[in-house]
């Protein structure tokens, strides 16, 4: 290369081989990072197609064993359901805690907040689904006794979700400059008014990022519906009760595995395609808003 | 340099018996000084001796450090400025401060300047227009960005940036503006264009300027104060202090003699 302003020739031997063997780790890692996600594509799409049509993401299972005829109607909507119903809990709590670790970040409230927030991260999610059962779908719990349902399963997957927003809001703020936040403060801006128009907006591709991350976590879940939601073939009229269980694209993948029947199979392929553009549309979504957002506060005070 | 002997000097800011805490460490020891309206105050003294903690301690910027506490006495206009009922935000929006490192937001030049206005409700398009462009000519900056108000801040030079900086403090019209080391990150060229602006300034403001160039103080300020250890060792007239200073650390300091 020309623009190397060391002579390949001047470096030692033993500098040669560094050079070389940490540039081979660093393309082995590249390749070992995405490999996995071209693989998810390549297989699904692979063993997938056959069932792929648009029909298949808008019509509801038919047939027997449920699902030999239909799409996965009931599983996008019901999947949908559960990230609203989920986020609308874990969302503005999230945040909100997370802006309180901030801003206190030394007051012991904040120290035993952060700490049990790390725990609950912790927390394997069929332990989440066994609570989540206790507390929401059955008479012997808390009295709410919603049954199997898309509000017992949202909200469980929603404190699932909790932590993870907390703790990259928190991040996401500590990373805004503190001369940042000076200058707005030496200008006579209250507290509240620095986090509104400085500091979120600074954050907010961290923020974004952090709900993200929340909702994929919650979009793969299935231990916890297994307890609190199952699964459901249609699209329910109630979001509690008996009759209240949604669909799930990830409970639907596990369960048409399971069935013996090859056209199942392929169903299930196709629905993991479905859940993984799903995903990257989100993502990507995210960014969007993330980048609109930092726009609009750049123009506004 | 004038000495300002003509005219009386009128306290803006008196500090008396004043001691700064960062929890167990103290900064500040009893600390006895007088900052005089429209008058330039500098602050000179080796790294760590406490220039900035004092500064800061006069808007209470020092607040948001955990454990940050004070004792004895510091007034504005005859207020205490650490008084029980006194509203922070007030005073940092009557004590500006400008930093080392410049600080532009990330927004446009225009939004940068009228930050100050709008988070105290100002939403008049003409109003802040009118104001934007007086700070920013009081900062002697317009004529490089009236083309590009809208441009972001971040496209600016580095003197620019500090130059907008200025003019964001100047837009909501502070009585005292507080000065840490404006000029240390910038190049000589901007660095005097900051020192010509504070001549200008000094008719209407009240400034107080912390600086580790000598040469600087002596250039611009009419007062200079010496710190040392956390103690001030002597407050003056910029010209007694510079050819026949009183304490004789205050003369092994400015000769270079240690520091
Ligand atoms: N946030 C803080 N927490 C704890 N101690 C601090 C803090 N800020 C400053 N100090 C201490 O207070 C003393 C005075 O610091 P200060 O920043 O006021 O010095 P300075 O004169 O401005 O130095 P410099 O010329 O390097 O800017 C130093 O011993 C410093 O370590
Ligand atoms: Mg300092």
């Amino acid at each position: 290369m020309a623009e190397n302003p060391l002579p390949e020739k001047g470096l030692s031997a033993y500098r040669k081989v560094r050079n070389a063997l940490l540039g081979s780790l660093t393309a082995v890692a590249f390749i070992l990072a995405v490999t996995p996600l071209l693989a998810i594509v390549y297989v699904a799409y692979d063993r997938g197609k056959a069932a792929l049509s648009l029909a298949f993401l808008t019509t509801m299972p038919g047939g027997f064993p449920v699902g030999i005829e239909g799409g996965i109607a009931n599983g996008i909507a019901g999947s949908l359901i559960l990230i609203f119903i989920a986020s609308l809990l874990s969302v503005p709590v999230g945040i909100w805690a997370g802006l309180y670790l901030w801003d206190q970040s030394h007051t012991r409230l904040a120290k035993i907040t952060r700490l049990l927030s790390d725990l609950l991260l912790g927390v394997p999610s069929v332990i989440w689904g066994v609570v989540g059962f206790f507390v929401f779908s059955t008479n012997t719990g808390f009295g709410f006794h919603w049954g199997f349902s898309g509000l017992a399963a949202g909200l469980t997957l929603g404190f699932i979700m909790i932590p993870i927003v907390t703790r990259v809001t928190e991040q996401a703020l500590r990373d805004v400059p503190r001369s940042y936040i000076e200058g707005a403060l030496a200008l006579g801006a209250s507290r509240f008014q620095v986090v509104r128009g400085l500091a979120i907006p600074a954050a907010i591709t961290g923020i974004g990022t952090g709900i993200l991350l929340g909702v994929l976590n919650v979009l793969g879940q299935t231990a916890p519906l297994v307890f609190t939601n199952y699964y459901n073939t249609g699209i329910p009229k109630s979001l509690v009760g008996s009759n209240g269980s949604v669909g799930d694209l990830a409970m639907q993948i596990f369960i048409y595995i399971h069935e013996p029947s090859k056209e199942l199979h392929v169903k299930a392929m196709a629905a993991a395609l479905v859940l993984t553009v799903i995903v990257l549309l989100l993502d990507m979504g995210i960014r969007l808003l993330a980048w609109g957002s930092r726009k609009y506060a750049q123009r506004m005070g | 340099m004038e000495n300002g002997t003509q005219e009386p000097l009128v306290p803006k800011i008196a500090v008396k018996n004043f001691s700064a805490f960062y929890g167990k460490t103290q900064a500040l020891h009893n600390v006895d000084f007088t900052i005089y309206e429209r008058k330039i105050t500098a602050m000179i003294g080796p790294s760590g001796c406490g220039k900035s903690t004092f500064l800061r301690s006069l808007n209470r910027m020092n607040d948001f450090f955990q454990g940050f506490r004070v004792e004895g006495s510091a007034t504005l206009d005859g207020e205490e400025i650490y008084g029980p009922a006194v509203n922070p935000v007030l005073i940092r929006q009557r004590v500006g401060m400008v930093f080392q490192k410049p600080n532009p937001f990330q927004k446009s030049i225009f939004e940068n300047v009228a930050y100050g206005l709008r988070i105290q409700g100002v939403k008049s398009r003409s109003v802040l227009s009118d104001i934007v462009e007086k700070s920013l000519k009081a900062a002697a900056l317009w004529d490089e960005v009236k083309d590009r108000l809208n441009g972001s801040a971040f496209s600016l030079s580095g003197g620019q940036q500090q130059r907008l900086c200025i003019a964001r403090a100047l837009a909501v019209e502070p009585e005292v503006i507080l000065l840490d080391e404006p000029a240390s990150a910038l190049d000589p060229i901007s660095t005097a264009r900051i020192e010509e602006l504070m001549q200008d300034l000094k008719d209407r403001y009240t400034i107080a300027i912390v600086t580790h160039n000598m040469q600087q103080a002596a250039r611009v300020s009419d007062r200079t104060a010496f710190f040392l250890d956390g103690t001030l060792v002597e407050v003056n007239d910029t010209t007694k202090i510079f050819t026949n200073p009183e304490d004789s650390r205050t003369e092994d300091y400015i000769t270079g003699r240690f520091g």
